[in-house]
Formats: structure tokens, sequence, C-alpha cells
């Protein structure tokens, strides 16, 4: 009976602990969008959510899978306020992407996972500038969009150690047991 | 970082969605972003989110204004002095403003009651306070603490005290998203002064919106005042927007008035257009009424003595109801008596009575 509940107890770790990919860039993308301004608006929020589809589509491309992706991209989509499906694709681009050279991602560390990320935020910020420019079948200011990238760029340290520390903690031991 | 340290897994998700499948998904929910058919669910989910924050907003705001506030008055102290100057030379200035603008009114206001104008809609506004904001690439919104349940609707123009900033667009029970006049999606009516030049305002999120559809043969400069023009019924008319600025490209922008990065209350405008009716017959001339004029009276006996020469002129009519003939005579007295001359003004009263529909909006409003 113990052996039992414990087991079922593990299993639901198990399951929850799967899903915290996909939990944690919902969660980013709900921090990134609460409506407050430290700088009086001056500056756009970075996109968090997309250190979540970065890190784990290298790490762990089984847990951060396309559906996981485009559920993130969904999120940001929502919670953001603006035209719908525009991050879902910006995102689900971003991460065909890093997948198809995945390879030469991973193997970046320091300032080069910087840049390797900073290529993903590019390949988002610019998908999501086009299907703007598109959908208005007009050129938008490019400032805006230029800021977002910088600021997503200046914080994916913070927020990658921070997912790195979920990583280390709670996914990398469901690894180890399996 | 040290991604390179990391472990990473080669196996993939037998049971995932193909990553092909996913980006035609996304591209499906684009369009059908783009066609409006799906933003109605989006914008309910919002506003749900909204409204269960908004209580957690309203906490965050006062410490945060506060810091931006404080932020903001750093850079000030160095030029308290002659911010001091400023503003009295400009608070005398807007007093001598001030006097003109209530002799202007009144003036208006006696030419629209001699005219038998009809009256500017009455607009109720609800106050709101400013609980979040947004600056994203592709959307600038506030975030209101007034929804649905005390009478905000989407499509309503939100103002502060210097002009127009957007109207709502996603209304909540108790929260409504503001669409700004900068964003890339906001495109209203507007009017330019003096020449009446009717023009399209349309936001690229920059500061200053640029004006389109402009007509060839409207003459526009540097300086034109530019209001909502209420074409289509969706804005009331008149609303202060900004003045034009040359954009340096041959086109023309507008230098909003309102900065909404700083607005904190804002008044939503309530603005629905009235139908406009007929005036009661009682309330019409006797011709207008469809009653024959009176013939001239006999100059000799029905005339009494202490009535002014010019009053006999008036028609009499032969009106089968007293209501009407009494305001016939009101309808008829105002061409009868001399006009102020601009010099006499601040406000000559009005002589006959302002016409008044059912929803109480009258002349003098």
């Amino acid at each position: 009976m113990a052996l039992a509940d414990r087991t079922g107890v593990s299993t639901a770790l198990r399951v929850f602990v799967r899903q915290l990919p996909l939990l944690s860039g919902i969660f980013c993308a709900f921090l990134a969008n609460i409506p407050i301004s430290i700088a009086g608006g001056a500056l756009p929020p970075p996109l968090l959510a997309l250190v979540p589809v970065y890190f784990w589509c290298l790490v762990r491309p089984d847990l951060m899978t396309p559906a996981a992706a485009f559920g993130i991209g969904l999120a940001e989509d929502v919670l953001c306020g603006g035209s719908p499906g525009v991050w879902t694709l910006s995102f689900a681009l971003t991460y065909a992407v890093v997948a198809r050279s995945r390879d030469s991602f991973a193997g970046l560390s320091g300032l080069g996972a910087v840049l390797g990320f900073s290529v993903a935020a590019l390949v988002a910020c610019v998908s999501a500038y086009t299907i703007m420019a598109l959908s208005h079948w007009n050129l938008p200011s490019p400032g805006p969009s230029v800021s977002e990238l910088a600021m997503t760029v200046l914080f994916y340290i913070p927020t990658a150690m921070a997912i790195g520390a979920l990583h280390h903690r709670l996914i990398g031991p469901l690894r180890s047991d399996a | 970082m040290a991604n390179g340290a990391w472990k990473i897994a080669r196996g993939r998700g037998n049971a995932q969605l193909p990553l092909v499948v996913v980006v035609a998904l996304a591209l499906i929910l684009v369009l059908l972003g783009m066609s409006k058919a799906q933003s109605g669910m989006f914008d309910q989910v919002r506003a749900h989110v909204t409204d269960f924050l908004a209580p957690t907003l309203e906490w965050a705001r006062g410490p945060i204004h506060g810091f931006n506030r404080w932020m903001g008055s750093i850079g000030e102290i160095f030029s308290v002095y002659e911010q001091n100057l400023k503003l009295k030379e400009e608070n005398a200035r807007l007093r001598q403003w001030r006097n003109a603008e209530i002799v202007l009114e009144g003036r208006v206001r006696h030419y629209q009651a001699l005219l038998k104008a009809v009256p500017d809609s009455k607009l109720n506004a609800v106050l709101a306070r400013v609980i979040g904001r947004s600056s994203k690439p592709f959307l600038q919104t506030l975030i209101l603490n007034a929804g649905t349940r005390h009478n905000a609707q989407p499509g309503q123009a939100v103002i502060d005290a210097s002009g127009m900033i957007g109207r709502i667009y996603i209304s909540g029970q108790r929260t409504s998203w503001v669409i700004l006049l900068t964003d890339l999606n906001s495109r209203i009516p507007v009017t330019i002064a003096p020449g009446n030049v009717q023009a399209i305002l349309t936001g690229d999120n920059t500061r200053m919106p640029m004006l389109e559809q402009l007509a060839r043969t409207a003459t526009v400069k540097a300086g034109d005042q530019v209001v909502s023009s209420g074409d289509g019924g969706l804005l009331p008319q008149g609303l202060p927007v900004g003045t034009v600025v040359s954009d340096g490209k041959g086109g023309w922008r507008v230098a909003l008035l309102a900065d909404a990065s700083q607005s904190q209350d804002v008044e939503i405008l309530n603005f629905a257009e009235p139908p406009e009716q007929l005036p009661p017959d009682a309330q019409l001339p006797v011709e207008a009424a469809g009653f024959k004029p009176m013939p001239p009276p006999p100059a000799s006996s029905a005339q009494p003595p202490q009535t002014q020469p010019g009053a006999a002129t008036s028609s009499r009519p032969s009106a089968p109801n007293p209501a009407t003939a009494a305001n016939a005579q009101a309808a008829a007295t105002p061409a009868l008596k001399p006009v102020a001359p601009p010099a006499q003004a601040p406000v000559p009263a009005p002589t006959s009575p302002a016409p008044e529909s059912d929803d109480g909006i009258s002349a003098d409003q």
C-alpha cells in the first residue's frame, strides 16, 4: 500500500515535472505582461517567455515540444493584448530555427550562449515584425522592436540562471530516475 | 552561459505534434486574428485576466507611481527656479485666455440661440484611474479601473486634462483596456482647423501619429489644431487631439496634446449620439408648425400704446391654442431685438427659450 502510494505520488510528481517547461514558459509570459512599468512605459518589457523555449529546446527537447512552444506563444498572445497569433507563430518559427541548428546552439557557452540566444530573440522579433507589417500592410517603426530585442537579451542571463537552477533541482533528478 | 555543461537529450518524444503542423496552426491563428473572427474570444480572456488582477494592480500602482515620480523629479531639482518663472508667465497668459474664452463662449451661446442651432450632444463621463500600462512594440495600452459595471464600453473616447489619449477596445466588468492614439492599430477621423480639413489620424507606435488620407487640395501647415471630427458617430466631435507638425518628408504628423505616459486620472466619455428629433410644434414658429401666418393687425385700436415700435409687426397667430401663440411670439422676438455688439459681451441672455429635447439636451449646452 505504502509502495503504491509512493508510486502514485512519484507518478504525479513526474507528470508535474514534465510539464514544468511549459508552466515556466507560461509563468514567464505572465510575469513579463504584468501591466506595470517601472520606466513609465519608456521601455518595452522583455520577451521572458522565449528563454524557457530556447533553454529547454536545447537541453530537453522531449519536454519542450513544438506543442509546448505553441502553448507558450499562445499565452504570450493572450496576455500581451495584441493581435492573436503573432507571438504564437513567432515562437513556433524560433523553435524551428533553434531545433534545426540545435547542435550549433548547444555547444555555445559564456558570451557565446548569450549571442546564441540573441540570434533566437532576433528571429522571434523579426518574425513578429514581419507578421505585423504584412497584416497591417504598413511598415511599423522598428525602434520599439529593437528596444524589445535589447531588453530580452539583457534579461536573458538572470532568467536563464533561474531556469537553470529549476532544471538542476527538479528536471535533472527526473532524468536520472528514468 | 554554461549551456555546454548541461546534458543534452537527444531523444524526442514520440507523441509530439510535428513542427510543421504547429507552424501551420499558428499561421491559421494569425489569419483568424486578422479577420477579427477570434479576437472576441481572446479579448474575453484578457478581460477576465485583467479583472482578476485588478486589485493587485491597484495595490501595486501606488509604490510604482511614487517611484516613477521620484525618479522623474530628480532631474527637475536643478531647474525649479526656471520652471517657477515659466509657470508664472504661463499662468498669467492662461488667465487672459480664460477671460477671452468666457466672452467668446457667451457669444457662441447667444448665436446658437438666435440660429436655433442643433445643440451639441451631451456627454456623460466616467472618471477612471490608470492602474496599468504596457508599451509593447506592437501595442500601446492603458488599463483603467472602470469597466462595464461603470458603463464603460468599447469604442468610447478616453481623455485626460490635456486632450484625447485613446479609446476603449476591451471592457471587462471592472477594468478596461485603452488603445492609445499612438498605437499601430489606432485610426480615428479628425478635422484640422482652421481649414476644416478632414483626415485620418493613424498610429504607428511613434510618439507622433501620422495624418493620412488628406485631400490633395487640402492646405495644411504646421501648428494647425487637430480635433476629432465625429465622423461615423464613434467619437464625439471636437475633442482636442494635438497640433500638426511636419515629418520632414513631405508628410504631416500630430504632436499630441496629452501625454499618455503621464496620465493618471482620465475620463471615459459616454458618447451615444441621440437621434435628432424635431422640436414639438409648440416650440416652432407658426409657419413651421403648419399654421397660416396672421395678417397684420389693424394699426388703430388693437395695438396697446406701450408696445415698442416694431413689435406690432410680429405675426400674432390666429392660434387655436394659447401656448402656440405664446411660443410663436417668443420665437419671433429675437429677430426683433438688437443683437448685442461683441464689445458688450460677456453673456447676453438668449431671448428665446432654448429648444430642449427629451433627454435634457438644450441649446445652451
